[in-house]
């Protein structure tokens, strides 16, 4: 769907990563070679640095330490670039209130530059089942509702890496559902990674990434 | 892949739309800079009356309306995405260039905006002499470019920094005497009939030297 998509082989790695705010240890050092398709689950205690490593490998966070390797079709993206590539759902994510669902998902699959973004937005909002509110303000969304936009808006241009955050959080079991379908979907030709540790979440994932550590340890 | 140029252009034209969208929506800056617009150029209308020969005071009064109806505004386009944590969505769908070139051009229209509104209050107001207006309108445009220019950069600079309202207040200040002094400068001589020019190459000079720092620094904004 759109023009930064790729149906090549993607591959994600990691060299001894490793990641600190000030003197917190966010995450400490970690190495893992993966490639598409395939779900990886990256689960670890709260405070290892789940959502951290997310944001490294997207390109958004520079790691304190080690070296990040993303590369399409054999080729290396560099962090700025990776964002075209990515899809990625996260609590972090917020959304413009004043807008509708469909104007936010049609801003960012315009700014994105996707050849056709209502067909993107109409199809990404069908498989979070948000079609019937699509007209609604985000301002009216339950926490709920909220997460499956943010779904929506990791798939809207068909990403080559898809990583979920925690995406059953505020879900309910239609939720969860429409969580298993979208890995499910795009397992066969992407890579899915799913941070969490929800039981229900891990069983999706054929390979795991296991952060060591809580987070809360001080080093100078 | 789509040609980047065009993909950019694209981003920055989706970002503009986006803005002019929330402003519309919300009136968030609009409505409180007109609203000061209008209230400063009334109670000095009712003070002083009209300031028809006192040109040198109407310049700098003229440019001081502008810049506290405008700046206050300009200067949360990046606040208003950090507090309501929708950076990250920004940061996900366009480079930070395109992000801060879209919001600057949004920053040039709402100058624009409430210039309709003030510039002719302003010249009933204060009982104006007649203005010449190709040098008028070009001290206007150019001052106006480096306004925008200034608060824009600023404002992506502080945007996720703590005591954001302290710190605009003291980076804006050595950005902003410049182009104030030329604009008032320009302003005046525009209406004692002198040329202009040097306050015209100032004001150009500036608007340039800004527009191209902010286009090398704003790629490497939001780097964590």
């Amino acid at each position: 769907m759109s023009g930064a998509v790729s149906t090549a082989a993607v591959r994600l790695a990691a060299r001894e990563i490793s990641h600190r705010f000030g003197p917190r240890v966010a995450v400490r050092p970690v190495s893992f070679d993966v490639t598409s398709p395939g779900v990886v689950a990256v689960t670890g205690e709260n405070g290892s640095g789940k959502s951290t490593l997310l944001r490294i490998l997207s390109g958004l966070l520079r790691p304190s330490r080690g070296e990040s390797t993303f590369e399409v079709g054999g080729q290396a993206i560099e962090p700025r670039r990776r964002r075209l590539f990515t899809g990625l759902a996260t609590p972090e994510l917020s959304f413009y209130e004043e807008f509708t669902a469909a104007e936010n998902l049609a801003f960012a699959a315009e700014t994105r530059g996707l050849p056709n973004p209502a067909d993107a937005v109409r199809d990404a909002l069908e498989q979070v089942g948000l079609t019937p509110r699509a007209d609604d303000r985000v301002s009216a969304f339950s926490s709920g509702m909220k997460q499956r936009l943010r779904l929506a808006f990791a798939i809207l241009h068909e990403p080559s890496v898809l990583m979920l955050d925690e995406p059953g959080s505020h879900l309910d079991d239609a939720g969860r559902a429409v969580v298993e379908h979208i890995v499910q979907t795009h397992a066969p030709r992407a890579l899915v990674l799913i941070a969490t540790n929800e039981p229900r979440e891990i069983q999706l994932a054929e390979r795991r990434i296991e952060l060591s550590g809580r987070g809360l340890e001080r080093s100078s | 892949m789509p040609n980047a140029a065009s993909n950019s252009a694209g981003a920055v034209w989706s970002v503009l739309r986006k803005e002019c969208r929330t402003e519309w929506r919300t009136r968030y800056g609009l409505n409180a800079a007109l609203l000061f617009a209008v209230a400063s150029l009334t109670a000095v209308s009712f003070a002083a009356g009209r300031l028809g020969n006192r040109t040198d005071i109407m310049a700098a009064l003229f440019w001081i309306v502008l810049l506290f109806a405008t700046l206050a505004s300009m200067s949360h386009a990046f606040v208003r995405e950090v507090e309501a944590r929708t950076m990250l969505l920004l940061r996900l769908v366009a480079t930070p260039t395109e992000i801060a070139v879209g919001k600057l051009l949004f920053n040039l229209l709402f100058l624009l905006v409430i210039e309709a509104v003030t510039v002719p209050l302003f010249m009933v107001l204060m009982g104006a002499p007649p203005v010449r207006w190709g040098d008028f309108l070009a001290v206007l445009l150019l001052g106006t470019v480096s306004l925008a220019a200034s608060s824009t950069l600023v404002g992506a600079v502080i945007a996720q920094t703590r005591g954001r309202g302290a710190l605009f207040a003291g980076v804006s200040l050595p950005l902003l005497l410049p182009v104030l002094a030329a604009a008032v400068g320009g302003t005046r001589e525009m209406w004692a009939a002198n040329s202009v020019a040097p306050s015209l190459r100032l004001l150009g000079a500036y608007a340039v030297a800004l527009l191209a720092a902010s286009l090398l620094l704003y790629d490497h904004l939001w780097e964590d």
